[in-house]
């Protein structure tokens, strides 16, 4: 079967053509056939300058990511005729939120350079704990985080970065869950402190991509939430994010809604609410403003506030549990 | 259909204010199209995602509180919020394939009188529409053919991810807003922003990233076409409404683009007013490109 392959291509060096473009190639493909494999087809018989990554063809060295027909994907673990069956197309571009270095190569350095902001290896704990050993389950809570092998899928999908090149980004959170959440690690509140930075894990925008189209099931998010409310739980709250879910929790709490005038009080402080208020007179001419007092209660909302009790009680439990 | 359709409806906390007016559209347009939606006046908010950074526990809890409430009922819930369906969704799927989970969290509910076996599906009006109500059964309801309209569909990411958990469309090509907006007499317009994020999440947290997004969709739906846009979720239209002008101001760019709630599109073709739909309450006009 014959597929048309077009390609996103770009060669710095080249003055003509000093902007990316697209090339066709009528590539002979077989059952099985992986585009990894129809590119190297592509390299070997009809042009040998195509640049891309590749090194273990396992989905293991995590080198071959690129964006197929609009998604992040291991190109060595994606057949492609059921992706073309699928699609009805073939285009291949470099990941997105990086810059293309030459056709399908990015520059990694930005993505490195995350990851090693959120210092990925243990901070030792005081000579106290000269021995910590890691229990089955200590280990469970950071082994998803621990699969992930750096192809950068989940940053060139993150619809954050995209607006944001400072945003810290999922790779690199991820990766900061797995030493947050070790047992051995012994600066787990500094690490916490400034992930709540600007630009830290309070600015992902829970587009859920990274998710999606992790490659590994690292479920980026997942790793996120639990960095989240780690962070809470040590007390680092003053920041919009964390002011942002303790108003949400309080709210459902008190009246079972979201209220929302209250949460964006609480969010932005006094001084930044004051700054809304044109804009909020603008929804009220709409009446869409929100009513500040006097919320409507769900019916039963006693039931709310026995739940929170009561999960709190199974929450400091669990705690106890793992301490022993 | 065999079957009269019903549902355990749960608006959402977003369209019993800010967005009532896809609350009201929603329940005249179920009225005309035969479905029963049945209120469930002690359902709590499910916690919009910021439940789960503060206590994943007590997410879980909540939310199968809801269901519970949905199970008595013995009916599926139908919400008209992406967001509220990718929580109920991603909660409910947890305690289906998590026994364990199930039973800590039936340990919770049991103290106050509550216990949730399992058996609730959650899904949004689109997804009813698309699916068990059917389009062919939608486009014999059509009385006013949107035959002018060029549509950009804004899928929002709520609909469509996590797939395990949601399920409905598939993420890369999604399809039931796409159809439809068919269905109605309308065009759909292609865009790649149309599985993206509007920001609403960081709204207060990350202001400029939020409005940037914004006006980033908006302005790929109107390059490619589009002359309105439609999406299933409140928050998406509390962004590209709402917010628009302060993205706008953000970018620096003009944009004037109308925004429609699922239902009120469907109104519009089902033979609603604008005042019906509460097109008034929008702060861009969708007037001018009314007929």
């Amino acid at each position: 079967m014959k597929i048309k392959f077009n390609i996103r291509r770009f060669n710095p060096d080249d003055s003509k053509l000093n902007e990316p473009y697209f090339q066709a190639y009528d590539v002979e493909v077989t059952e099985g056939m992986t585009v990894l494999e129809a590119l190297l087809k592509i390299n070997e018989e009809q042009d040998p300058t195509l640049a891309f990554r590749k090194s273990c063809r396992s989905a293991i060295c995590g080198s071959c990511a690129m964006k197929v027909n609009g998604f992040s994907k291991l190109t060595c673990s994606l057949q492609v005729i059921p992706e073309y069956k699928k699609k009805g197309r073939m285009v291949i571009e470099p990941l997105a939120n990086h810059k293309q270095v030459k056709d399908l190569v990015v520059d990694l350095n930005p993505f490195w350079k995350k990851i090693e902001k959120v210092t990925p290896y243990l901070t030792p704990m005081d000579k106290e704990h000269e021995e910590r050993s890691v229990s089955e389950e200590d280990e469970k809570t950071i082994d998803q985080s621990q699969r992930c092998i750096m192809c950068g899928c989940c940053n060139s999908e993150c619809n954050a970065l995209e607006i944001d090149s400072k945003f810290i980004a999922p790779a690199a959170l991820a990766k900061a869950w797995r030493f947050v959440g070790d047992v051995r690690e012994g600066d787990k509140k500094k690490r916490l402190e400034r992930l709540s930075e600007e630009h830290g894990m309070w600015d992902c925008v829970r587009c859920i991509h990274c998710t999606q189209y992790c490659p590994k099931d690292v479920a980026p998010l997942k790793q996120i939430e639990m960095l989240r409310s780690s962070a809470m739980k040590a007390g680092i709250l003053d920041n919009p994010g964390a002011k942002h879910v303790e108003a949400m929790a309080d709210s459902v709490r008190r009246v079972g809604r979201l209220d929302e005038a209250a949460m964006t009080f609480k969010t932005l402080g006094f001084l930044r609410s004051i700054g809304m208020i044109p804009f909020g007179l603008k929804m009220e001419l709409h009446g869409k403003m929100p009513l500040p007092i006097l919320f409507p209660k769900i019916e039963k909302i006693e039931e709310v506030k026995k739940i929170y009790e009561e999960a709190a009680k199974q929450g400091t439990e669990q705690e106890k549990k793992k301490e022993e | 259909m065999a079957d009269k359709l019903r549902y355990a409806y749960y608006p959402g906390c977003a369209s019993q204010e800010i967005t009532k007016e896809a609350n009201v559209t929603t329940r005249l347009v179920a009225r005309k199209l035969g479905i029963e939606l049945h209120d469930m006046p002690k359902a709590s908010c499910c916690g919009a995602g910021l439940l789960t950074d503060y206590d994943y526990q007590l997410y879980i809890a909540i939310n199968a509180r809801i269901f519970a409430e949905a199970e008595q009922m013995g009916m599926d819930i139908m919400t008209i919020c992406s967001t509220c369906l990718m929580v109920m969704r991603t909660a409910n799927y947890n305690l289906k394939t998590s026994p364990e989970l199930l039973a800590k969290t039936n340990e919770i509910l049991a103290t106050v009188g509550l216990h949730y076996r399992g058996t609730v599906e959650v899904k949004q009006l689109l997804w009813v529409l698309a699916g068990e109500y059917g389009l062919n059964n939608l486009k014999k309801k059509v009385v006013k053919p949107l035959d002018w309209m060029k549509i950009a569909p804004f899928y929002g990411c709520h609909s469509l991810r996590p797939s395990n958990a949601l399920g409905f469309d598939d993420p890369e090509m999604p399809q039931s807003l796409d159809k439809v907006i068919e269905a109605l007499g309308a065009q759909p317009v292609d865009y790649s922003g149309k599985t993206k994020c509007c920001g609403f999440q960081v709204d207060l947290v990350a202001v400029e990233t939020a409005e940037v997004m914004t006006a980033t969709r908006l302005l790929d739906g109107k390059k490619h076409g589009a002359n309105c846009f439609v999406t299933p979720c409140p928050f998406c239209h509390i962004n590209l409404d709402n917010y628009q002008n302060l993205a706008e101001k953000q970018v620096e760019k003009k944009i004037e683009m109308p925004v429609f709630h699922l239902s009120q599109l469907v109104g519009l073709a089902l033979g609603l007013t604008p005042q019906d739909i509460g097109l008034s309450r929008h702060l861009v006009s969708p007037s001018r490109i009314l007929r």
